[in-house]
């Protein structure tokens, strides 16, 4: 197990007219490779502003992060769209599956961003993805042809695809009816076994109760880390 | 090679979309269809008129030939009618002395329209006094099998011999006839027919058939002449030894403005100064067809050009909407690690895609226009196809489509590129 994220003095301010509003309020945390971690707050909590930025959607306006050896606190925005092809995934709560595309492309496109993008080897990958998800069978289907359970699994699918070192999860379950809630908290977890690190996002105490670790958080704050 | 790899799955997508939204694309595609459609039509079509322009031209006598007409005395000289007898002999002789660029000259003396009759059978044309002359300045001939042209020794005898016209010899013999050493009354004298002239069938407004009785067809004229000795014509019909024109023919078309001022100088001289003639080149009437043709295409290509603006805008306004209808699947692409310059491709390749289409419709469009516009004008003149689509065109006018679809798309593309991720996938 290696070091991951290291994370210190992490803040975001966002300005709302005159006020200034403090999502990340001095941030200091240590993500191991292989861990199963969930991120606990109440709306407001930070905890999506933190899974922005350690998914390299956004920047913090202070504070340092070191991924996989490298500091990452202000990277390009070119530079960044190249971490979240190659080494980050991301489950959402309202699937975000394109409509237009079939399951396997839906899969595919995270690969088609990369430099390296090749359609008979993306395909293969996402396949391949479906298959550890247990969907290979509804590969040409439309998302709209898929139940919520089966287009979570297609999700995740798509973010496991490119061999990412971190999975975050936003509320995974939370469009997903008592049945498919454990089987999808299942598959997400079996994902340690193949090194990669998942970061549930939720307000769910029953969702977070499945992580190993769980960091909660309050007013920009963690106000709790402890391991389960 | 990499750029390509970027550019594929771009307009497949951009194919798709337009799939998925065929009504609104059709819609936003019409300014385009338009434009093309109306640019590669009229285009084609103005230059196939200017085409027929050229070919009239040329049967006119090409810009090689002056023509020279008798014309009334300008105010400031009548007072001096006496002092020129008009166009003689003596001006063709004094022509051919001194100025040697022009290579044939050919006097003229127009008898007038007068009724020449075979057996019961008659009709009105023009009757023309002309030299074995006329026969290169107008660029006509008389086939072997049809007999001659008026020769020296018919000037030099005042002989009473006529060659007609294709038309007006179908006019006054039956089809079992060789008109070829009838005798025929023209204005009441006997003359005997000794050749006919080559039928003309401009390739552009010809005449639909040479026996037709009357046939239609803009240049009917030329077919439908009576020719005759100009020393018997003078010496028979007018009575004076005044020529009512010349023509003229150079060797080289570079000559014509310097051959044009010898001869309007030596003209006058022989005139005494008066400016009782005009001299014309086809030149000018090349010229002015030249100016319709820019003119033409000058208010066709502002025409178009509005409708490629509008179509440009068309194109805006849906790549505007479809991008705020998609702004999460913008975020989606993003968070799965798209940058800023594919999402741009991506919708740039979407608004080509549309103008392409577009492109393609107006240009199928535009062969209908084309086809539809020749068969109006062959109905109304008898004509050969007066348009046909060139390649060229039909290239610049996709071109043309590419580039409104390319510079309307980059506005909405910039927008695409510049979403911020996480505000993309908020949005509901």
């Amino acid at each position: 197990m290696g070091s991951l994220f290291t994370i210190r003095g992490l803040r975001k301010a966002y300005h709302m007219g005159d006020e200034t509003v403090h999502a990340l309020d001095g941030v200091d945390l240590d993500f191991e490779r292989g861990e199963y971690i969930a991120i606990l707050g109440p709306s407001g909590s930070g905890k999506s502003t933190l899974m922005h930025i350690l998914g390299f959607m956004d920047q913090p306006t202070e504070g340092s992060i070191v991924f996989e050896g490298e500091e990452v606190s202000s990277l390009s925005a070119d530079r960044r769209a190249w971490y979240r092809s190659n080494r980050v995934g991301f489950v959402f709560q309202s699937f975000n599956l394109l409509p237009r595309l079939t399951v396997l492309e839906n899969v595919a496109l995270t690969l088609l961003y990369r430099d390296d993008s090749n359609r008979e080897t993306n395909e293969a990958a996402a396949k391949f993805a479906l298959e550890r998800v247990g969907m290979s069978h509804r590969l040409d289907h439309r998302p709209s042809q898929l139940s919520g359970g089966e287009r979570q699994r297609v999700a995740i699918a798509r973010a496991i695809v490119g061999n990412p070192s971190i999975v975050f999860a936003d509320e995974p379950t939370g469009n997903l009816d008592v049945k498919n809630v454990d089987r999808i908290l299942d598959l997400l977890g079996s994902l340690l076994a193949e090194g990669i690190t998942v970061v549930l996002v939720t307000h769910d105490l029953g969702v977070a109760a499945k992580a190993r670790r769980v960091i909660s958080m309050r007013a920009g704050k963690v106000q709790e880390d402890r391991q389960q | 090679m990499k750029i390509f790899d970027r550019l594929r799955p771009a307009v497949i997508n951009g194919l798709r979309e337009l799939q998925a939204n065929k009504v609104r694309s059709l819609l936003s595609m019409s300014g385009i269809i338009l434009g093309v459609a109306s640019l590669v039509a009229m285009v084609t079509v103005v230059q196939g008129m200017v085409g027929n322009f050229r070919q009239f031209v040329d049967a006119m006598g090409g810009i090689e030939k002056i023509a020279v007409d008798r014309q009334s005395l300008p105010k400031e000289q009548e007072h001096l009618a006496e002092l020129s007898e008009g166009m003689t002999l003596r001006d063709v002789e004094q022509i051919r002395a001194t100025i040697p660029l022009i290579r044939n000259i050919s006097p003229e003396v127009r008898v007038g329209y007068e009724k020449v009759v075979y057996e019961g059978h008659e009709a009105i044309t023009l009757i023309l006094g002309c030299t074995p002359d006329y026969l290169p300045v107008a660029k006509r001939w008389v086939d072997p099998e049809q007999g001659r042209f008026i020769s020296d020794l018919d000037i030099l005898h005042r002989t009473d011999v006529v060659v007609l016209g294709s038309s007006i010899a179908a006019e006054l013999f039956p089809p079992n006839v060789d008109p070829l050493g009838k005798v025929i009354r023209v204005k009441g004298k006997r003359f005997v027919v000794v050749g006919l002239l080559n039928n003309i069938e401009g390739s552009g407004m010809q005449v639909r058939s040479a026996n037709s009785k009357g046939g239609s067809g803009m240049w009917r004229w030329r077919n439908s002449g009576v020719y005759i000795p100009v020393s018997t014509a003078t010496a028979k019909f007018t009575g004076n030894d005044h020529l009512t024109g010349l023509g003229l023919r150079i060797g080289d078309a570079n000559d014509l403005q310097n051959t044009v001022d010898q001869l309007e100088r030596s003209l006058l001289q022989m005139h005494n100064g008066l400016k009782d003639f005009n001299i014309s080149t086809n030149e000018e009437t090349l010229e002015s067809f030249r100016k319709t043709e820019s003119a033409f295409k000058l208010s066709l290509g502002g025409v178009a050009g509005i409708s490629l603006f509008i179509g440009g805008i068309g194109i805006m306004n849906v790549m505007l909407a479809s991008i705020n209808e998609r702004i999460r699947e913008i975020g989606v692409r993003k968070a799965v690690g798209a940058r800023g310059s594919d999402l741009f491709l991506q919708f740039l390749a979407e608004a080509a895609v549309i103008s392409v289409m577009g492109g393609i419709i107006g240009l199928s469009v535009s062969m209908g226009i084309v086809w539809l516009m020749n068969f109006i004008l062959i109905q109304a003149i008898p004509t050969q196809a007066v348009a046909t689509l060139d390649w060229k065109i039909m290239a610049q006018g996709l071109g043309f489509s590419v580039i409104v679809g390319l510079v309307a798309g980059v506005y909405p593309a910039l927008r695409a590129a510049k979403l911020d991720p996480i505000e993309a996938l908020r949005h509901e």
